[in-house]
């Protein structure tokens, strides 16, 4: 009962810090595609690398031994990504944010967006057997992180992915500034 | 005004608010944030209905009350409550920004369009909570492969549709 609260508070913390973030709505999450609005880019870079921050101090610290690390399968990763960026681009959102506009009052959301993704469950239900070991198969790294991939201290991996994500916020930030400067 | 009542974050403040969470969950509960696995699981009781013995349905989904569900029941609650709290809740058919077509067109791309995601988040083996957020904080490579192909396929597409 308490772990099921918990897991409810976590989803809570999840749903509000989407809605501040305003990734519920349609236009923020097309405009990165068009290079109009970069919301969703900096939350996804920022929440990436905070959490990687924070799961590597956690593991040097000796508070977590591991990580829930994803398999690296190089073709269903890529292919699930492009098709699921046209889908993002197509709807607005993607199968979390579903629910924080359907939190702000957004019916198409609410009713074909569940529908839409109930239909998508049953049909990669139905390709299962006949997809899934297929691409698997391509491409397979199997259960590896950069720091293996690499053979780097993980330290460094977090060093080389916050380096790049600084220098790519003070690109946009300068751009931003600039834009106003002329507007 | 309140960071509970403000209409929105800076994205930044957003980010690492959203990467404190991911850490919590995969920390506390050795689960990654997830958005796509409760979907597949309601999906699971409609298709063990039409097709008991679905290898999928029946073995690899989870059934009943997981971690997942509580997590997607979780975000419409908090964004419920986030939206009142700001005065950006409003009941409304399509987005009031950005949206030029009808209400029918709207609903059919949305249909179609969700469809597609929940389809490739299968084939990736998650969504941009559990394969990107989450799988980029552990470092993954394949997390960051599935985010080059959303932006990949997203690009083109949003360009065209807002020809």
């Amino acid at each position: 009962m308490i772990s099921v609260i918990l897991a409810l508070l976590v989803g809570v913390a999840f749903g509000v810090v989407l809605q501040k973030g305003q990734l519920g709505r349609y236009d923020v999450i097309v405009g990165v595609f068009r290079f109009a609005d970069l919301t969703v880019l900096k939350v996804l870079v920022t929440g990436v690398g905070v959490a990687m921050l924070g799961l590597q101090s956690l593991r040097s610290l000796g508070v977590i031994a591991t990580v829930p690390l994803p398999a690296t399968h190089l073709a269903a990763q890529a292919l699930g990504g492009v098709m699921f960026g046209v889908g993002m681009a197509l709807a607005g959102f993607c199968p979390g944010t579903v629910a924080i506009g359907a939190g702000e009052g957004r019916l198409d959301n609410v009713v074909a967006g569940s529908l839409g993704i109930t239909t998508g469950a049953l049909v990669f239900g139905a390709l299962y057997r006949r997809i899934v070991p297929r691409l698997a198969a391509l491409g397979d790294l199997g259960q590896l992180d950069f720091a293996r991939l690499l053979d780097a201290s993980p330290w460094l991996v977090v060093a080389l992915y916050w380096e790049c994500a600084l220098l790519l916020f003070y690109i946009l930030e300068r751009r931003r500034a600039r834009s106003l400067q002329s507007a | 005004m309140s960071v509970w009542t403000r209409r929105a974050w800076s994205p930044y403040a957003a980010g690492a608010a959203l990467g404190v969470v991911a850490t919590i969950s995969m920390a506390a509960f050795h689960k990654p944030l997830s958005g796509s696995g409760a979907w597949m699981q309601i999906g699971g009781y409609l298709g063990r209905a039409v097709a008991p013995d679905n290898l999928f349905f029946d073995r690899v989904v989870g059934r009943g009350f997981t971690y997942e569900i509580a997590l997607l029941v979780g975000m419409f609650l908090g964004a419920l409550a986030s939206a009142l709290a700001s005065g950006s809740f409003a009941v409304r058919m399509v987005p009031d920004i950005g949206w030029r077509g009808s209400v029918l067109e709207r609903w059919l791309v949305v249909f179609f369009g969700t469809a597609l995601i929940e389809l490739a988040a299968g084939i990736a083996g998650g969504c941009t909570a559990s394969l990107a957020i989450s799988g980029g904080g552990a470092m993954a490579p394949g997390a960051f492969v599935f985010m080059a192909g959303m932006f990949a396929g997203g690009i083109p597409v949003a360009w065209w549709v807002s020809r």
